[in-house]
């Protein structure tokens, strides 16, 4: 039994060179990344942050930063137009898988990086978010059918939008999703690798979650280096507490909120009373 | 010294400008102490324009008009013009109104009309409102320029004033001078509380033309009694809101509470300056604008064709 446990833990080794030795010969020099702070913390001061992030690629690639996070469900209402002639909430739209966040940066325009880019734009992101098709519901069926009808020419009334190009319009809006290029600085080769570095500017409506960073190096229209790392966001100090508060014992919160409104307004009334305010 | 007026609001999820924040409460403050109108149908969309989700923003602002209506109702009360047994009365039929619209808004979602009636009901109802007040205003300061006698009573509502004598239960309501059935203002509350339920807002807008027109109230003792009644109705909203759906950021209603309570107090005082014609007309025009601005996000195309749950 000793002997056999021995020969599995020298087999490690082993395996651990054949592993190295099937990797692209590139990802062996060292290639680096870091993401400072590595931890996000949300306090009462918290207005998003800048992210210092850093690291190496192989020589002569360029560099996609994508800071990406907490991929969630989402519930939306889609507009439309009714009747010709109103636009208003005509439907829901379930989406899965979405990332409540998504920067990205690059060291060289995205356009001139060509299609292996593509997957690690904005746009890529319609490869990985399900959008519930079923869920869409209309008005209904008669008045799906009106809008349809009075509006064959237009898409939109139709009730046939582009639920993608919305969301990333929507998330954009909010600076929730942001597409840079040349904010990534290179430095020049030496030996087998160039060193990088990039600021990227984290938004204050940052939910708390688990986000990821990612460098990805490409070189002649291929991707030769990948690295990612992890940064947690959570809520810390007093933005914590009542987090707990309003959802661990709802009720409580929902009576004090009100108590203390009551309390304020009637302070402050007194207050403007005694000065002789209040009319 | 590195002193930053930004607040992380973690409900929110979002940091905001203190000052922007004291700001917004301040004005809209203003305008309730003038009117006696929660004003959370100015709040929610301006709270929305500076990043708050739309549902935070809503609940939020009922929890604001808690305390702002408190301070509001106080100095009222001060000067007698709070009619506490009309102000019951409408709330409970504001409540059971309020039941009733939930449900109707259940229905409607199922058979998936919802929406489309929220947003006609929202135009229609600030559109006649506001014409019907901004008119009935104007005649008002047009004649009492002229020495003559009280306003004459137009025919249709002298058909209205006879089935009001006509109903049962008839009591004194002394505050406000005026006798009248029990039953009505029940009705006018319930019927209030199915609108506003229907439009998701306090109803404030609706309520002061109600008692002005419909209960025939003086104008300083409906904006006292319309506060006092919200305040009850925010309280119920505001614990719904927390214990329900987790949207009640108390930080961020804490800060519009704080501008809303000093833009409260002044204008009550400038309330007291003008007539009360001047206030209708004021009022009216408040109501046209925010019913122009609804019609033209009705009408021209949104930048987003998508939107999040909740608000307006």
């Amino acid at each position: 039994m000793n002997t056999n446990r021995l020969s599995r833990l020298a087999l490690i080794p082993l395996l651990a060179l054949v592993a190295l030795a099937g990797r692209p010969a590139q990802a062996t020099s060292a290639a680096t990344l870091t993401a400072t702070p590595s931890a996000i913390r949300i306090g009462a001061q918290y207005d998003g942050i800048a992210m210092h992030v850093a690291g190496t690629v192989p020589a002569g690639s360029e560099v996609i930063l994508r800071f990406t996070g907490a991929p969630s469900e989402l519930h939306l209402r889609e507009k439309g137009k009714i009747f010709g002639l109103l636009w208003m909430n005509v439907g829901k739209v379930s989406l899965d898988n979405v990332p409540a966040v998504c920067l990205v940066d690059s060291s060289l325009d995205l356009d001139n990086l060509g299609s292996v880019a593509a997957p690690f734009r904005l746009e890529g992101l319609r490869d990985s978010v399900v959008v519930n098709e079923t869920a869409i519901e209309k008005v209904d069926g008669g008045g799906n059918a009106r809008a349809a009808a009075i509006d064959g020419d237009d898409d939109e009334a139709a009730g046939k939008i582009d639920v993608m190009h919305e969301l990333l319009l929507l998330k954009k809006h909010e600076k929730l999703y942001a597409e840079a290029a040349g904010g990534v600085r290179l430095g020049a080769d030496s030996g087998g690798s160039r060193s990088f570095s990039a600021t990227m500017a984290i938004p204050s409506a940052l939910p708390p979650g688990q986000y990821r960073v990612e460098a990805i190096a490409v070189k002649d229209g291929a991707v030769v280096d990948r690295q990612t790392t992890t940064v947690e966001a959570e809520l810390t100090g007093f933005p914590k507490w009542l987090s707990q508060l309003a959802f661990n014992r709802s009720l409580l919160y929902g009576v004090l909120a009100s108590l203390i409104a009551i309390c304020s307004g009637l302070i402050i009334g007194l207050v403007f009373q005694s000065k002789g305010g209040a009319h | 010294m590195n002193l930053t007026m930004n607040l992380y609001l973690p409900i929110a999820g979002n940091s905001v400008n203190c000052l922007a924040i004291f700001g917004l409460g301040g004005v809209v403050g203003l305008l309730s102490g003038i009117f006696g109108v929660g004003g959370g149908f100015l709040m929610t969309p301006l709270l929305m324009m500076m990043g708050i989700p739309p549902t935070v923003a809503a609940s939020s602002d009922s929890n604001q008009i808690v305390g702002a209506s408190t301070s509001g109702t106080l100095a009222h009360f001060r000067l007698g013009n709070v009619d506490i047994k009309m102000g019951l009365l409408l709330l409970i039929g504001g409540i059971a109104g309020g039941g009733i619209g939930v449900q109707i808004i259940k229905i409607l979602r199922q058979m998936g009309n919802a929406d489309f009636l929220i947003s006609i009901t929202y135009v229609l109802m600030l559109g006649i409102v506001g014409g019907y007040m901004f008119l009935e205003s104007l005649q008002a300061m047009r004649k009492s320029a002229r020495p003559a006698e009280q306003q004459p009573q137009p025919r249709r509502e002298s058909v209205y004033a006879r089935i009001v004598r006509s109903m049962p239960l008839q009591t004194d309501f002394k505050r406000s001078g005026i006798r009248m059935s029990l039953l009505l203002p029940l009705a006018l509350g319930t019927l209030v509380g199915v609108l506003a339920a229907i439009m998701g807002v306090g109803g404030g807008f609706i309520m002061v033309p109600v008692m002005v027109y419909l209960l025939r109230m003086p104008m300083h003792v409906v904006v006292g009694t319309s506060l006092f009644q919200i305040l009850f109705t925010c309280v119920s909203v505001t614990i719904m809101q927390a214990t329900q759906n987790h949207t009640v950021d108390f930080i961020l209603a804490l800060l519009l509470l704080i501008g809303s309570a000093l833009g409260a107090q002044v204008g009550a005082k400038v309330g007291k300056k003008l007539g009360g014609e001047q206030l209708k007309i004021l009022l009216a025009s408040l109501v046209l604008i925010v019913m122009v601005k609804m019609l033209y996000d009705l009408l021209v195309r949104p930048d987003v064709l998508l939107a999040y749950m909740g608000g307006h």
